[in-house]
């Protein structure tokens, strides 16, 4: 086979590459053509792979018989195979062990791997000694794709560190921080000229200069977006990911990088852009706002509770929830927190087996990921039929005679819709409180994600049943069952 | 102070004003003796001892009871005798009916006495755990059922056994407050047809969601009143009204009328024509005796037989569930009275509380009853008010997109110019390919989002191909060195990504 046929059949497979790539994204839109779409978008992957490597052999054939020695080759043949295998072994065993409550964790510090990654081979590109030098473009290029990966790289490691609990949900609103953003950005332009006017690979200190700040910038966005914005956050990653891997594809001259950088990209950018609109605030807001903790609260301290709040005993919500004859159940964070969702699983068929019909309602942006909940529930074997969307079921409340909330807070809070000064005013909420009756299952009066008081627990209509979720949960269990 | 709970002296009256279980309470509230007319709770099934164990002393006389206690809970008003009996300067809560009972007030005003009336407590959604009308309704709604069946001489549910078949009883019910809605369930549970007719038609959602036909009754005046409550019509109203009802009764083997008028004699709905055009055997329960009936044939606290159609005219509907009635009855007086005792102030009623005000008849002797008007009830509307802010922003977003479709333009021009000819290749399949993106995943449904995610994830890994691209250009150990780390934590995302989606996705069943 001659390098000429091998580059021919190279580009073929990139195209048949990207193609499947676009199938895959596509059939991911659907519950029913999911799994396929992922199998494609393997197979597409797989096909990438197999043909570089293929180049990459014949390449290293052909170039040990004119200048580098044959050890090299095998070196690099050999660092190749190892990485190769290497890493999909760690990948395949993180996969495997990863539990469902910890997938923000796991997206987060994958999308951290994908900056690293577009570092590095930036660097190395850098560093690669050119018989004419880099050309001014390329040299841009290369900037470009270092400074964006470094972004996601620091970023993702941040919101891995807080959803993970190692760092604080609050956000950390340094004083003048928007000044502080602007001086890195001016900090990495004046890197970028003198970058630009040196010779050979002499710009390496700036480019690391470049990387450096590039790091800071992105530990310093994450670190000031709060806890309950971390759906859109890892989403706006996801996009940086594939920003990335576009810009990696500019500077190596790479169709299929830029083509499924861009596709990764634009997804990311969709799934935040869904995200904020659940939230009824810009991505802008979101991004600078220093959003996620009420600045009003954080004056007082912890959120006084106010008002009187009526409690309940499990016994209780057992009766009403067996006498009841429709029940939603609306999970939040707090449930994945106490992993309780095959209890409350246990719970929903046992009502439908009573005649009880039941179904979950899910807010957008409930969870620290996009569609968070609607995992967990399919992981406990919850039917995706009885699964409703806040729209599918924000009209069925009024109708409803027992709303179970379970760890859920700000997605349920009344305010949202009725008070111009709560700061999560304007964003749709599940209104659970047009129902019969809401039963809260709370660890206590402390406020939500967002640090504001949820005057949803004072309503008449509203019992607070307090303790840790899967502890409620299975007592629940035990008296139905009873 | 000492509250005191009287046996109560109506005729057919079971209820009592207090359980074991409130008293107890009541007791936390900050009330220092608490005072129990022997034998108060028998006709409930709470014995003296009971009431003993809760803390309560047991009084045998009551004019004793009325005489030192300062806040007496009854159900029924009280009577002269009572009110001669009570401590001057005394509070009295309980059902009053203040627009009826013009003497009493006078005769409790000379007491200077204090009367709260739980069945002025004004019907909002704060007040509804003190909301006893409605608690009684309730009982009374599913008890006049269970009447109606037990003087039907047929099934209730439709049957069909060996022995021939038995169609479902046809049940009407006139009236849809909360005594109706309470039928409405009980008749539903027993198996039975259920239509339902109010001149209320925003109730019909209420009575569609029991589970009933809802009749619909098209005139041009609205029944809906101030506060819930259906007002009176004109006299062409109700004989149009009373046509569609005959009509309906015709065919019903149970009617449950429960049409009532805050103040007002009951509406007469059912005609004598109407009894006589009802099917023989057929059961009325008229829920609205006390008030004069909403048939001029029912006989008050009476069981009469007319045209063959079984009339049934009790007042005591709630007092025949007296157990049931007395412990929720109880729990309303009790919500009422523990937000008379404020957390700072002590007891203390609030003249600013919508609740306190609305229920106060007498302070200290001076008549506060009817209270000022208050607003319409109000119609929640903050889905409007979110809107405005949405269209703000979608606007900004609309400006925001051509500005940044011009940038986009500008800089492609500017690059067209400047750069070297593959740059620009490039940057046309990266635009296109961001189009292509945008179109693809714009349809995901929300459940998906995190497949998705980790799918794109797992894509992005494609730059592993780039960390190969540079390991095989025979590039620098540095360069490769830094190109296999590249490869390696681009591997762990690929395989990591796809293989958690497709566990993920395992997962999703139908």
């Amino acid at each position: 086979m001659t390098i000429e046929f091998l580059g021919t059949l190279r580009t073929l497979a990139y195209l048949a590459a990207g193609m499947l790539f676009i199938l895959s994204l596509r059939g991911l839109s659907t519950q029913e053509t999911a799994r396929r779409g992922n199998l494609l978008g393997t197979v597409g992957m797989a096909l990438a792979v197999v043909i570089t490597a293929l180049v990459f052999v014949a390449s290293l054939g052909q170039s040990t018989t004119a200048s580098v020695d044959a050890g090299s080759s095998t070196t690099a043949i050999g660092l190749l195979a190892a990485a190769l295998i290497g890493g999909g072994a760690i990948g395949a065993l993180l996969a495997s062990r990863v539990a469902m409550t910890s997938m923000p964790e796991l997206v987060a510090i994958l999308h951290s791997f994908v900056g690293a990654a577009a570092v590095l081979v930036g660097i190395a590109t850098y560093l690669q000694p050119g018989a004419e030098g880099h050309h001014a473009a390329h040299l841009v290029e290369i900037y470009v794709g270092i400074l964006v990966g470094a972004v996601t790289f620091s970023g993702s490691v941040i919101a891995f560190t807080k959803l993970r609990g190692i760092v604080g949900s609050r956000p950390l609103t340094l004083p003048g921080r928007h000044a502080l953003n602007a001086l890195l950005v001016i900090g990495a332009g004046a890197l970028a000229v003198m970058f630009l006017g040196a010779e050979g690979t002499d710009g390496l200190p700036y480019l690391l200069g470049m990387t450096g700040i590039a790091l800071l910038l992105g530990i310093h966005l994450v670190m000031a977006i709060g806890g309950g914005d971390m759906p859109v956050v890892v989403s706006l990653l996801n996009s940086y990911s594939g920003w990335a891997a576009a810009a990696a594809g500019f500077m190596l001259s790479n169709d299929l990088l830029i083509v499924t950088g861009a596709l990764v990209g634009s997804s990311g950018a969709i799934l935040s852009t869904i995200m904020c609109r659940a939230m009824n605030r810009s991505i802008w807001n979101v991004v600078f706002g220093g959003f996620g903790a009420a600045p009003k609260a954080k004056a007082d301290g912890p959120a006084a509770p106010v008002g009187k709040v009526n409690e309940t005993t499990d016994k209780e919500v057992a009766e009403q929830l067996l006498a009841a004859r429709q029940v939603v159940i609306v999970p939040g964070y707090g449930m994945a927190v106490a992993q309780a969702q095959h209890a409350v699983k246990e719970i929903s068929s046992l009502l439908i087996e009573k005649g009880v019909k039941v179904r979950y309602a899910i807010h957008p942006v409930a969870g620290r990921l996009p569609g968070h909940m609607n995992v967990l529930l399919a992981e406990a074997n919850v039917s995706y039929e009885i699964v409703k969307e806040m729209e599918e079921i924000n009209e069925d409340f009024a109708h409803t005679d027992v709303v179970l909330v379970i760890g859920a807070n700000d997605i349920v809070n009344p305010s949202a819709l009725d008070d111009p000064s709560s700061p999560i005013y304007g964003m749709p909420v599940l209104e659970v409180w047009k129902a019969a009756r809401v039963i809260m299952l709370k660890r206590s009066m402390n406020a939500g994600y967002a640090g504001i008081d949820n005057p949803l627990a004072y309503r008449d209509n509203t019992y607070m049943l307090f303790g840790d979720a899967r502890k409620s949960v299975t007592n629940l269990l035990t008296d139905l069952r009873g | 102070m000492k509250a005191g709970i009287p046996k109560e002296t109506f005729p057919r009256e079971h209820r009592v004003a207090a359980s074991p279980d409130t008293v107890q309470k009541l007791l936390k509230l900050g009330i220092t003796e608490l005072l129990v007319q022997s034998g108060a709770g028998d006709a409930s099934g709470f014995s003296d001892e009971a009431f003993k164990e809760a803390g309560a002393r047991i009084v045998s006389d009551a004019a004793a009871l009325f005489g030192e206690a300062d806040l007496i809970l009854k159900v029924r008003p009280p009577t002269t005798t009572e009110i001669d009996a009570m401590k001057p300067g005394a509070t009295l809560i309980g059902f009053f009916w203040p627009a009826q009972n013009k003497a009493l007030i006078e005769r409790m005003a000379a007491r200077k006495a204090t009367v709260l009336a739980m069945d002025a407590v004004p019907r909002i959604t704060r007040a509804q755990r003190m909301d006893a009308l409605s608690a009684m309704a309730n009982i009374a709604g599913y008890r006049a059922v269970l009447e109606a069946a037990n003087h039907f001489d047929r099934f209730v549910p439709g049957q069909i056994t060996a022995a021939g078949r038995a169609k479902p009883a046809q049940v009407l019910i006139l009236g849809a407050g909360v005594a109706g809605l309470a039928a409405i369930a009980a008749a539903r549970s027993l198996g039975a047809v259920v239509k339902a007719f109010d001149t209320r038609s925003a109730v019909r959602e209420q009575v569609e969601s029991l589970g009933a036909t809802f009749i619909a009754f098209d005139f041009k005046e609205d029944g809906e009143g101030q506060g819930g409550y259906a007002k009176e019509m004109s006299a062409a109203y109700l004989a149009a009204e009373q046509a569609l009802i005959a009509g309906h009764a015709e065919k019903s083997d149970i009617v449950i009328s429960t049409a009532l008028i805050p103040g007002k004699p009951a509406p007469q709905l059912i005609t004598s024509g109407a009894v006589v055009a009802m099917p023989h055997g057929s059961v009325l329960v008229d829920m609205a005796a006390e008030q004069g009936g909403n048939c001029p044939l029912t006989e008050r606290d009476q069981v009469v037989q007319k045209y063959g159609v079984t009339i049934i005219g009790y007042t005591d509907l709630p007092s025949r569930m007296a157990r049931q009635s007395s412990e929720l009855y109880a729990t309303t007086l009790y919500n009422l009275t523990e937000s008379l005792f404020h957390k700072e102030k002590g007891y203390f009623i609030d003249l600013d509380d919508e609740i306190h005000r609305g229920a106060l008849v007498l302070k200290d002797g001076a008549v506060m009853w009817p209270p000022p008007p208050r607003p319409k009830p109000p119609t929640p509307a903050p889905v409007a008010k979110v809107e405005p802010v949405k269209a703000v922003e979608e606007k900004k977003k609309g400006i925001g997109g051509r500005i940044a479709g011009a940038v986009v333009i500008a800089l492609l021009t500017a690059a067209g110019l400047a750069g070297p000819p593959d740059f620009v290749q490039h940057l046309t399949v990266f635009l296109l390919a961001c189009v292509v993106g945008w179109q693809v995943v714009w349809n995901v449904t929300p459940a998906l989002h995190t497949p998705l995610m980790s799918v794109t994830n797992a894509i992005s890994g494609i730059i592993l191909v780039g960390g190969m691209v540079v390991l095989g250009s025979g590039a620098g150990t540095a360069a490769n060195v830094l190109a296999a780390a590249a490869v390696l934590l681009a591997a762990i995302n690929v395989a990591g990504g796809f293989l958690v989606t497709q566990r993920m996705l395992r997962m999703f069943r139908k």
